[in-house]
This record gives C-alpha cells, sequence and structure tokens, in this order.
C-alpha cells in the first residue's frame, strides 16, 4: 500500500518542517518583541512604521513575500538558496503575527495594574519584569500558541519556492509513485501530530502557568 | 527600469490576474460561508454523532495546511474520473477548509443568542429548520461579521496558493511576468500592493457591512 521508502522520507520532510518552524517562532518571537515595544514607543513616527509593517506583512500573501525573498536574494547576490530566504520570510511573517499577540497582551494588562506599579514608584525594568511579562506571557499564550501552529502550517508554502520540507517531499514522491490518497494522507497525519502536539503543550503550560483567581480575569 | 515605466509596459498584463483572483476569492467565500453554515446546522441538529463528527472535521482542517486538500483535489479527482477545471478543485479546497473555520466561528455566536428566543420560537410553533433559518441563522452571521471578514481575508491571500496547481491568479502572472522579463522586484511588488488593494477593500466593505446592520 504505502509505497517503499516513502514513510521515511516524509518523516525526514517533518523533520525539515518542524525545524523551520522553530526557526521561525524563536526568530519571529524576538522580533515581535522588538517589534512590540515599537508599537508603544513615545516616537509617532516608529509607531507608525510598527502599523506600516504589520499592514504589509497581513495584507499580502505569505507565497507572494516568499517568492519576492526568493527571486530577490540572488537580485542580491546572496547565494544562499531557498533555505535562507524561506526561513527569513517565516520569521517576518511570525514576527508580525506574534508583535500582534503581544501587543494585544500589553493593552489587556488591567489599569490599576499599571497604577499601582507606578505608586509604587517601581522602575520601568522591574515594571515589565515583575508586571507586564507575567502578566502577558499569561493573557496572550492561547493565541500566541495558535500563531505557533499556523506557523508549522505556513511553512508547507515554503515547498513552492523549492525548501525540501514535508509538503515537497509528499509531492514529489506523488509524482513518482501515483499514490495520491496514501501520501496525502500520511502527510496529513504528520502535519496533525506536530500541530495537535504544539497546541496540546501549549495547553499544558497554561495550566501550568495559571495563578489561581487571577490568569482568567482580564480587564 | 524605472517602476512607472514597468507599470506603463506590463501594468495590462494583470488585470486577468486580478479578475481570477477576485473570481475565486469570491465564490470561495460565498461556499465557505454556505458550508460553514451547513457544519453549523450539523453541529446543532444531528445529536452527539453529528457534532463528534464536525468536531473531527474542524480539528483535521485546523491542523493540516491548505495546500493537501488542494494537491488532493487537484490530483485526486481526476484519478477518480472528475477532472474538473483547476479553479473548481482550488475553490474546492479552500471552500472544505475555511467552512471548517467559519463554523467555529458561527458556533462562538450562537452562544451570543438569548436561550429565551429558543423558548420563544417554540412556542411559535416554528419546526428546528424555522427555528434555524429564521432565528438562529441571521442573528449568528450579523454577530461575526468581523470574525467572517477575517476569514474573508485570510482566503484571499489564501488564493495565492492556487498558482502551485497552475491557475494564473496574480502570483501565477508575476511568477511569469518574472521569468519573461527577469524583472522579480517590479513584477512582485506590483501583485504585493494589488493584493493589499484587495484586502483592505475586503476589510473596508466588511466593516460597513457590520455598522449597516448592527443595531437591527
Amino acid at each position: 500500500m504505502i509505497p517503499p521508502g516513502s514513510l521515511a522520507l516524509l518523516a525526514q520532510g517533518a523533520a525539515v518542517s518542524l525545524l523551520l518552524a522553530a526557526a521561525a517562532i524563536v526568530g519571529g518571537t524576538v522580533l515581535a518583541i522588538v517589534l512590540a515595544a515599537a508599537a508603544f514607543s513615545r516616537i509617532a513616527a516608529v509607531r507608525a512604521l510598527y502599523r506600516v509593517y504589520v499592514y504589509i506583512v497581513r495584507g499580502t500573501p505569505l507565497l507572494v513575500l516568499a517568492l519576492l525573498l526568493f527571486y530577490a536574494m540572488p537580485a542580491l547576490d546572496l547565494r544562499t538558496g531557498p533555505y535562507i530566504a524561506g526561513t527569513l520570510v517565516l520569521i517576518i511573517y511570525t514576527g508580525a503575527l506574534f508583535a500582534e499577540v503581544f501587543r494585544g497582551g500589553v493593552l489587556s494588562i488591567p489599569r490599576p495594574q499599571w497604577e499601582s506599579a507606578r505608586s509604587l514608584g517601581l522602575p520601568p525594568v522591574a515594571m515589565f519584569r515583575k508586571i507586564v511579562a507575567p502578566l502577558v506571557t499569561r493573557y496572550t499564550l492561547p493565541p500566541y500558541v495558535n500563531v505557533c501552529v499556523m506557523t508549522v502550517k505556513a511553512s508547507s508554502v515554503l515547498s513552492i519556492i523549492s525548501v525540501w520540507e514535508l509538503t515537497l517531499a509528499a509531492r514529489e514522491i506523488i509524482e513518482r509513485t501515483f499514490a495520491v490518497f496514501t501520501i496525502l494522507g500520511l502527510a496529513a497525519a504528520f502535519y496533525f501530530v506536530m500541530c495537535f502536539g504544539i497546541d496540546r503543550l501549549g495547553r499544558r503550560v497554561e495550566r501550568r502557568l495559571a495563578l489561581r483567581g487571577f490568569a482568567g480575569e482580564r480587564a | 527600469m524605472s517602476f512607472a515605466r514597468w507599470v506603463s509596459i506590463y501594468g495590462s498584463t494583470y488585470w486577468t490576474g486580478l479578475a481570477w483572483t477576485a473570481f475565486i476569492a469570491l465564490w470561495a467565500s460565498f461556499g465557505a460561508v454556505v458550508w460553514g453554515c451547513v457544519l453549523l446546522l450539523i453541529r446543532l441538529s444531528a445529536g452527539r454523532w453529528g457534532a463528534r463528527g464536525v468536531d473531527a472535521y474542524v480539528q483535521l482542517f485546523r491542523n493540516t495546511p491548505v495546500l493537501l486538500p488542494i494537491y488532493l483535489i487537484y490530483f485526486a479527482f481526476p484519478m477518480i474520473g472528475l477532472p474538473w477545471p483547476a479553479v473548481v478543485c482550488g475553490g474546492l479546497a479552500l471552500i472544505l477548509q475555511n467552512g471548517a473555520y467559519i463554523s467555529e466561528v458561527l458556533r462562538g455566536s450562537v452562544n451570543a443568542i438569548d436561550r429565551v428566543q429558543f423558548d420563544a420560537a417554540r412556542s411559535l410553533g416554528l419546526a428546528p429548520w424555522g427555528t434555524f433559518r429564521k432565528v438562529v441563522l441571521p442573528q449568528v452571521l450579523v454577530y461575526s461579521l468581523p470574525a467572517l471578514g477575517n476569514q474573508v481575508v485570510l482566503l484571499l491571500k489564501d488564493t495565492s496558493l492556487l498558482s502551485a496547481i497552475s491557475i494564473t491568479e496574480l502570483t501565477m502572472q508575476a511568477k511569469l511576468l518574472t521569468e519573461q522579463t527577469g524583472a522579480a522586484y517590479e513584477a512582485f511588488i506590483v501583485v504585493a500592493l494589488l493584493y493589499l488593494v484587495l484586502v483592505s477593500s475586503t476589510e473596508v466593505l466588511f466593516r460597513v457591512a457590520h455598522h449597516a446592520v448592527r443595531w437591527r
């Protein structure tokens, strides 16, 4: 039923997909922290820049961004192949999504928290460490996990710019063996396990972080 | 080549791509909303097993990338004797995927309906189907308009993936132009701008619609 050797190839592809997603999640989170800081900047131009960035990245398909970067890379004389372009575009993409998640989290910190922090005279660093960070991580965990799942799925788009990962592996096997249902079913199973796993993992972390009587209360 | 010169020479070649993208996005969005309503109806009326089936369906499509159903329908339908055009296959895949998300959106809005209305519907003698069509559905669609708008925008952006099954929509058009002229920047920046325009106008449209029906 299953074409010989295809299961191993698909598993390899899944590993590459997961690696791409992991790189994008780590890179995107770092980028998003910078972006979210820009969103709350005192300088209006920086805030505007943030809005433009998010508007462009969320308003254009990932594939268009990927192709733009893929074709632009050789033009910039960076002979790096599709992997760098692919990872980069995923980071740019998830960075915008994570940044919006973080921004929403900061905005949903109840006003009394800010006021009491200020009235205690907490310096900015302590305010971030003791008030903002603990609250934002708890508020944003569910949407953050959603974006992580989206990132795994979005990595499939990179197959079109010839990044060899799960979807491209599946496509290659199908073109050789014509076992459309089997191979796509298996690929779907791999994706499902990865995405569902991330979702479950997120829920576990959520439960662990939950503070009794507080984490559920939002402004 | 300067940007203005590029647009003056190749601008007109984008029209077909734009038309295809808009056409597919339009009918697929419509189909996805209808399919989402059907899934909601199954969930609400077909008992425990109906709800479980819809749940499994939603989970499956939530946790797999949309490229898989696109490839599945495109490659598999000719094998089972349904040689449909790529546009239909691609649109169908988008409908299956986005319908799953939309049914979840609509389900969220069902909870916003006051329980009293169900009692009122029953006391008026409305059958379950009548209750769904005349009481539940109109309110649910109005409540979910903003979320539906988001989903339609996602669908619109996902139409770009149909370039992988050789539909000459905007993204494919840009790819072809790039191969012809070697000017990737120009070709893709125009396409990116066109997507931005499409996405923004969709968002405005849904906002206007939301304001128009909010106070009924």
